[in-house]
């Protein structure tokens, strides 16, 4: 795969990818470099651009080249790259990579087999695709910031790019999909995405809930509206800043959350007797709870709860999951690989696995065009010397 | 490169054309009909009565006796069978209809099947069914110390971390799940990837093999930054109103407009360049609002380097956001975006259906809803494919609509042996 992908959008995508055993081939030059090599490096003082962590995670397992776009032989390079690949897939600004020279007419000119997919936030197509979002304002836009927070607060929002993850989950399944209809038709095509789009297809049922019953959206905060189940919210623990989600679903469960916080005495209380009550006084419920709860350290609490079969989960905080997740450990979710400049550390994993295959985790992001000879004589046929001069024009 | 809302209007076969999908449980519905709406034939098992979202509301005109919106926006495309596998006969047919597909996506439990004798230890006993994809969807996995624990969606956000990165920067207030299953959403795309990698590797002349989903991971491999700050740095980040959870403090990038809407300023309204910089202080100047901001200090170093002028860069913030504050929202967006600021409005998810770009993209699918007269537009894909739509092919279908096709038609069972299965609840 060719990878003109930066930020996280798009290296997420080709992550999966990659995770999966795809060659993915990420080209770069100093004028279109994947800023994240920039976003938090582990040594402010060195300039390398090899020591972010955060890159790191987000392109293991990728093969890196260097190829300059204003120099003929550079731009041949990417062309024979481009020949040699069955998807290449770009996250810059609707049009951008036609700019560059790679329109759809021209990528299909130079393969005819090969897939492109596209990741911008608007899309190719439509009025307003010259428009351009960042992970935020894609929120903002498509309904998923409005979805989060406190019914008399603001919008919470999401505290990270929430939709460049899932624009890349999505445009990793396109890649995919566009692959096994390749394999049938022997066609490929450009698959044009939106990431706004990819927020809006997770506000479906308000979107229809407007549509069939006129209702305009409102938060519910860590509640349920849909089903009306009380108690369901988070509650105040012991420590700094620590909180348990709780989320009751039956009336079992509603008998073992008293008796596990020693409120059986609510369980006699007209106010909380069935859950169409509890749901109408659930800010008293709430309060109640949240007032031992308070007293609790958090995990001891979450396993009492659970050996109750009362559906309970504390809000992990990185290291929670990262030290202390007995479950995430066992499943080796993170497992560790090596980085010439950045040394032995965990990545995330991928949350699945196969009976049949293992996901890789070999080593961590490409330095910069650490795979230049590789990639321009084993794959793409280059000599030696052929090379050796690219490297003194300047063309990669 | 041009194309036409009709591209995607068209009767042509989706990329997934050919597929044959059995899907089972109720946290696998999204990727089933991720795969349906690309031209995958999914069949959703349900038990006799129909699966938990068809009775998780809301429900066509506020009544539980109506369709369920919960459900209608999941199971577009598919069609549904009814079947209590938890009985001898039903576990029969169930294998019959395993025999007949290429993947089953079995969102039940880790045990569940397995211990009907209908699961995946089953298939691995056939050897015809030695092509089979198995993608089990649980909330923790097939294994490990906790895969029995109980979960939904809100216990998944605490747990796997996106939580202590949402919320507000007064932290008397609870981190904050927002709305959407986001869990069943992130895990769903993932279990995608993972069966079309499974089938990939089918035709490439391996046996087919189990995909083994956790949700717990799917949400945990979905917090962005909070993991290299605390592998790399040891640093844990504290969430914020509106915006990124960081390990320090940063600027607001939220605002309320005149109008009562929220506007959504990346990095807090800074341009990223002089160009845009110019044309941010030309529009200020139309209002009279800004200030001192054409003083040089402001200008080139600012933007380059976030650690120089930290002062500076709080002061043109607040000035930013101060005017911005008195401007309908619409104009902040509209305006802003004119300018090459990637600056958002903060939508409610009706509002989009009134955008014309998405008509434009055809993005929403106009379609029946059982229940509702005429049609809605469901929210399609957020993909467009120019030879290989991905596109609405059924309306959600009705509790056992296909007993009779499937059980009957393709299955090879006479009417009577179905009238039979009805009456004794099987089906």
């Amino acid at each position: 795969m060719t990878d003109f992908s930066w930020i996280v959008a798009g290296p997420q995508a080709t992550r999966i990818l990659a995770d999966l055993g795809a060659d993915v081939v990420k080209v770069e030059n100093e004028s279109y470099l994947d800023s994240m090599r920039i976003g938090l490096r582990q040594d402010p003082q060195n300039p390398s651009l090899n020591r972010s962590g955060f890159h790191s995670n987000l392109s293991r397992n990728k093969r890196g080249i260097t190829a300059n776009l204003f120099h003929p032989k550079g731009r041949e390079a990417v062309e024979r790259l481009l020949a040699e690949s069955d998807v290449v897939i770009e996250n810059y600004s609707a049009g951008a990579f036609a700019r560059m020279g790679f329109s759809w007419e021209r990528l299909q000119e130079i393969n005819p087999s090969l897939i492109y997919v596209s990741v911008s936030g608007f899309g190719h197509v439509g009025r307003d695709a010259s428009y351009t979002t960042w992970g935020p304002s894609a929120q903002a836009i498509s309904g998923a910031t409005a979805m989060s927070g406190l019914a008399d607060q603001p919008p919470a929002g999401w505290g990270f790019s929430y939709l460049d993850h899932s624009a890349g989950y999505y445009a990793a399944i396109a890649a995919l999909m566009a692959l096994h209809h390749r394999a049938r038709t022997g066609e490929a095509q450009h698959v044009d995405m939106s990431q706004i789009e990819c927020g809006m297809v997770v506000s479906a049922v308000p979107m229809l809930d407007y549509q069939v019953n006129g209702r305009s959206y409102e938060r519910v905060g860590n509640r349920s509206r849909y089903p009306a189940t009380a108690p369901h919210n988070t509650y105040p623990c012991a420590g700094d800043d620590r909180w348990i989600a709780i989320a009751v679903d039956d009336e079992a469960q509603w008998t073992a959350l008293c008796e596990v916080l020693g409120l059986d005495k609510l369980l006699e209380d007209s106010r909380f007797a069935d859950m169409p009550s509890r749901k109408t006084s659930e800010d008293a419920l709430d309060a109640l709870i949240g007032g031992v709860t308070c007293e609790r350290e958090p995990f001891d609490l979450m396993i009492e709860l659970q050996e109750r079969g009362v559906p309970a989960g504390v809000c992990q905080r990185t290291d929670d999951k990262q030290e202390r997740d007995p479950q995430l450990a066992e499943r080796g979710f993170y497992p560790t690989a090596p980085h010439e400049e950045l040394g032995e550390h965990r990545y995330e994993g991928l949350p699945m696995q196969f009976s049949g295959a293992r996901w890789r985790m070999d080593r961590g992001a490409p330095l910069l065009g650490e795979h230049n000879h590789a990639v321009l004589t084993e794959l793409l046929g280059y000599s030696d010397e052929e090379f050796a001069s690219m490297l003194a024009e300047l063309a990669i | 490169m041009t194309l036409s809302n009709s591209d995607t209007a068209t009767e042509l076969p989706g990329p997934l054309e050919g597929l044959r999908v059995l899907e089972i449980g109720d946290l696998g519905e999204v990727a089933g009909k991720l795969l349906a709406d690309a031209g995958a034939d999914v069949i959703r098992v349900e038990p006799p009565g129909g699966g938990r979202s068809r009775h998780v509301g809301p429900f066509v005109d506020d009544d539980p006796g109506q369709p369920s919106l919960l459900h209608a926006s999941r199971n577009t495309s598919k069609r549904a069978v009814t079947l209590d596998v938890t009985q001898p006969a039903g576990v029969e047919l169930w294998k019959r209809l395993v025999a007949m597909v290429d993947v089953v996506i079995d969102a039940t439990t880790p045990t569940l099947l397995d211990g009907l004798g209908g699961g995946w230890e089953w298939v691995q006993t056939q050897p015809a069914l030695a092509d089979c994809v198995w993608c089990s969807i649980t909330p923790f996995g097939r294994t490990g110390p906790r895969r029995d624990w109980a979960a939904n969606d809100l216990v998944q956000l605490a747990l796997g971390g996106p939580m202590m990165s949402n919320g507000y920067d007064d932290h008397g207030l609870p981190p904050i799940r927002p709305e959407g299953e986001h869990s069943i959403a992130v895990s769903n795309e993932y279990a995608v990837s993972g069966m079309l990698a499974a089938l990939w590797m089918r035709s490439e002349g391996h046996p087919g093999q189990l995909v083994d989903v956790s949700i717990h991971e799917a949400v945990s491999a979905t917090t962005e930054g909070a993991f290299p700050n605390w592998e790399y740095f040891g640093r844990l980040v504290q969430r914020q109103t509106g915006r990124h959870a960081a390990a320090d403090p940063t600027a607001a990038w939220q605002y309320l407009a005149a109008d009562g809407q929220y506007v959504c300023l990346i990095n807090g309204g800074l341009p990223r360049g002089n160009s845009a910089w110019d044309g941010l202080l030309d529009w200020m100047d139309e209002h009279e609002a800004t200030d001192d901001l054409r003083d040089d200090q402001y200008q080139g170093l600012l933007f380059r380097d976030p650690r120089s002028n930290p002062e500076g860069r709080r002061h043109v913030a607040d000035t930013i956001g101060d005017f911005v504050q008195s401007l309908p929202a619409e104009e902040v967006y509209r305006r802003s975006q004119s300018l090459h600021f990637a600056w958002g409005i903060v939508r409610r998810p009706e509002e989009n259906l009134d955008d014309p770009h998405w008509e434009d993209r055809g993005f929403f699918w106009e379609g029946e809803l059982p229940g509702v007269d005429g049609t809605v537009r469901y929210p399609g894909a957020p993909y467009r494919f120019t030879r290989s739509p991905v596109r609405l092919r059924r309306r959600p279908p009705l509790v056992g609509e296909h007993n009779h096709e499937v059980f009957v038609g393709e299955l090879g069972l006479t009417s009577a042996e179905l009238r039979g299965l009805l009456e004794s609840g099987v089906v």
